[in-house]
């Protein structure tokens, strides 16, 4: 169950990081939308396989989720979202 | 690498790869035959009752035709340059039903315009959508659900990618070499589906992520619109991926010139390109444009597009070299799914490595079901996966077989009229009874007659298809070319079969596959467990 979670909550952190390096990187970030999709899909690849790190299954998920929130804020204070492309 | 969380890392690996492995099997072994959809097209055309025209159709007159018989055809079509030129469009339904994708030949029409269209097999189409979708229905809505489906389970795939590689890549040099008779058979289907595995990791690596990004592709363009990009994500999606802008009419119509023009004017922006097929937006539109798209081959984003308005001037170029990011990072994306760039011995890799995927996704669910039954003791779920697992290979490996066999045989019956019902409701009916019957009998010897029986329903579709065919079996390429896929797929089942019998001679089977786990069955360990066992 735990591979589970670690897949699902995975998903929106991958794609937030993703969102941060498109706000960072000095160029549209629509110009390379696609290139952040396959990225995306690697990340979430790779954050899901951290959940078999620790040997309890409680603090990889918990540390999964705080990192959504701690993204989720920090992308809060870009301008990418609703912002022009 | 500590012990604990190596095994952790082996106990996800197994857990994911038993979640998604009989999805990927299907996907594997569809795709495996997929990869030469193009060529499946051209066997599956009956030859009954059709008199070859005495040379190519006029294109023009048939878009003609078409455009008079189909006026929803204009607005947008895709139109397939051929001796007998194709188009496909979207034909809205009546009265509020709801409309559905319509193909139509030049071979459809009269002289006097009317219009019959023969059913026809619609075999390729079928391995494609269990390649993937699984053959789950469902297009209509925003999200396909086979497809997005298919998207997790590639995740899954990813991610069982990945720790296989971190369990394995400190002893990678040791396995290269490790497959041997000696005796324990479970050890020889670990050196199997490592090997392989380890051979074909960059292949899977490729198909993983370019395959949860196709089928993915709406989730996360959701996912990145609700947290990162906004409501205006969508707009953005569209025009960074459309060749150009949807028509804008204002009503004013236009003589059209001939197909050859058009076909020319691309060739002449883009020397050498290779047309696959033009879409066409606005027939006789002076608004209207046509995109002429097709390859440049030698390159690995191989796919080109030449954007002409309805006058023939260009309006937009999309080349290698001569394109935008995105379209650059998309190209190779499928060209490196559909291995369509290097050639027809491209072709072959993909599909032996579809073939040894298969191999690799039956042979972990084995191990994970004899595993499991080693080290908790005699498991009633252990048993089922492994009965599930032989039911559902040899039901989707037999039941494509039995599909090809009824395209090619069903047109030459009276029943011809429902051939594209029949090849699709063969498989599933095949498919049902193979499950049904495994989870009753004795895995071995279920395995080892349907190990003897596919072979020779694999040599049996090139066999039916020179009966009622004849010559078009050898002398069309690519007919010849499907048979002798088909026939590799019987030598490959063959070797299969030789394989397991040669097991069984050497090796006593695992109590699972007779059935007959006990409390008394030995326990093998893993070898981390023999490890820890020995510092201890």
């Amino acid at each position: 169950m735990r591979a589970l979670f670690g897949v699902l909550l995975s998903l929106p952190l991958s794609m937030m990081l993703i969102g941060l390096a498109a706000a960072w990187v000095p160029v549209p970030w629509n110009s390379w939308l696609v290139l952040q999709l396959i990225i995306g899909m690697l990340l979430w690849m790779s954050l899901s396989l951290l959940v078999a790190l620790p040997e309890k299954a409680w603090p990889p998920l918990v540390g999964l989720l705080v990192a959504n929130g701690i993204v989720w804020a920090t992308l809060q204070t870009t301008g990418i979202y609703g912002g022009a492309a | 690498m500590k012990a604990d969380r190596l095994r952790r890392f082996i106990d996800l690996h197994a857990w994911l790869g038993m979640v998604s492995g009989l999805a990927l099997f299907v996907a594997f072994f569809a795709g495996a035959i997929n990869v030469f959809h193009h060529e499946l097209h051209h066997w599956q055309e009956s030859h009954h009752g059709h008199e070859l025209a005495a040379g190519p159709a006029n294109p023009d007159h048939f878009l003609q035709q078409l455009i008079s018989r189909f006026p929803a055809s204009a607005d947008r079509m895709y139109f397939l340059p051929d001796e007998d030129p194709g188009a496909m469009w979207f034909q809205p339904g009546e009265d509020g039903a709801a409309g559905e994708w319509r193909t139509a030949h030049a071979s459809n029409f009269a002289e006097d315009g009317s219009f019959t269209q023969q059913p026809g097999s619609e075999l390729a189409d079928f391995v494609n959508e269990l390649h993937y979708e699984l053959g789950i229905p469902g297009n209509g809505g925003l999200i396909n659900i086979g497809m997005t489906l298919m998207g997790f389970v590639a995740v899954l795939y990813g991610v069982a990618l990945f720790s296989g590689l971190i369990i394995h890549w400190p002893k990678i040099r040791k396995e290269l070499f490790a497959l041997k008779h000696q005796g324990n058979l479970r050890r020889y289907w670990k050196n199997l589906h490592n090997l392989i595995g380890i051979i074909s990791f960059p292949f899977h690596l490729i198909m993983s992520v370019t395959g949860a990004a196709m089928g993915l592709f709406t989730v996360m363009a959701i996912v990145l619109g609700l947290l990162v990009f906004g409501p205006q994500l969508q707009g953005v999606i569209q025009k960074e991926t459309d060749v150009w802008p949807p028509v804008q009419s204002q009503g004013e119509t236009l003589a059209m010139a001939p197909m050859a023009d058009y076909l020319a004017a691309a060739n002449n922006e883009l020397p050498g390109m290779d047309v696959g097929w033009v879409e066409i937006r606005g027939y006789g539109d002076a608004a209207g444009w046509m995109d002429v798209a097709g390859s440049q081959p030698g390159f690995l984003g191989h796919h080109v597009h030449v954007v002409l308005d309805n006058t023939m001037k260009p309006l937009r170029i999309s080349a290698p070299g001569e394109r935008t990011f995105n379209f650059a990072a998309i190209s190779p994306v499928y060209s490196l799914h559909f291995g369509d760039y290097g050639g027809v011995w491209v072709k072959l890799l993909y599909f032996a490595m579809g073939l040894l995927g298969s191999l690799l996704f039956v042979s972990g669910n084995i191990l994970w079901c004899e595993r499991r039954s080693d080290r908790v003791g005699p498991s009633r779920s252990s048993a089922f996966l492994l009965r599930l697992t032989l039911g559902l290979c040899f039901g989707v490996v037999s039941g494509i077989a039995f599909s090809f066999l009824v395209s090619k045989l069903l047109p030459y019956t009276p029943w011809a009229a429902l051939v594209a019902s029949a090849e699709r409701q063969i498989f599933w009916w095949v498919l049902v009874v193979l499950v049904l019957w495994s989870l009753r009998a004795s895995p071995l010897r279920f395995s080892g007659l349907w190990l003897r029986i596919m072979p020779f329903l694999y040599l049996a579709i090139p066999l039916a298809q020179v009966a009622v065919e004849g010559s078009h079996a050898w002398q069309e390429p690519d007919a010849l070319l499907v048979n002798l896929v088909v026939v590799a797929v019987a030598a490959c089942l063959w070797g299969g079969r030789a394989q397991f019998r040669k097991r069984l001679r050497l090796a006593e089977p695992h109590p699972l596959w007779v059935g007959k786990v006990t409390r008394d069955h030995p326990k093998h360990l893993t070898e981390t467990e023999l490890e820890n066992q020995g510092a201890g």
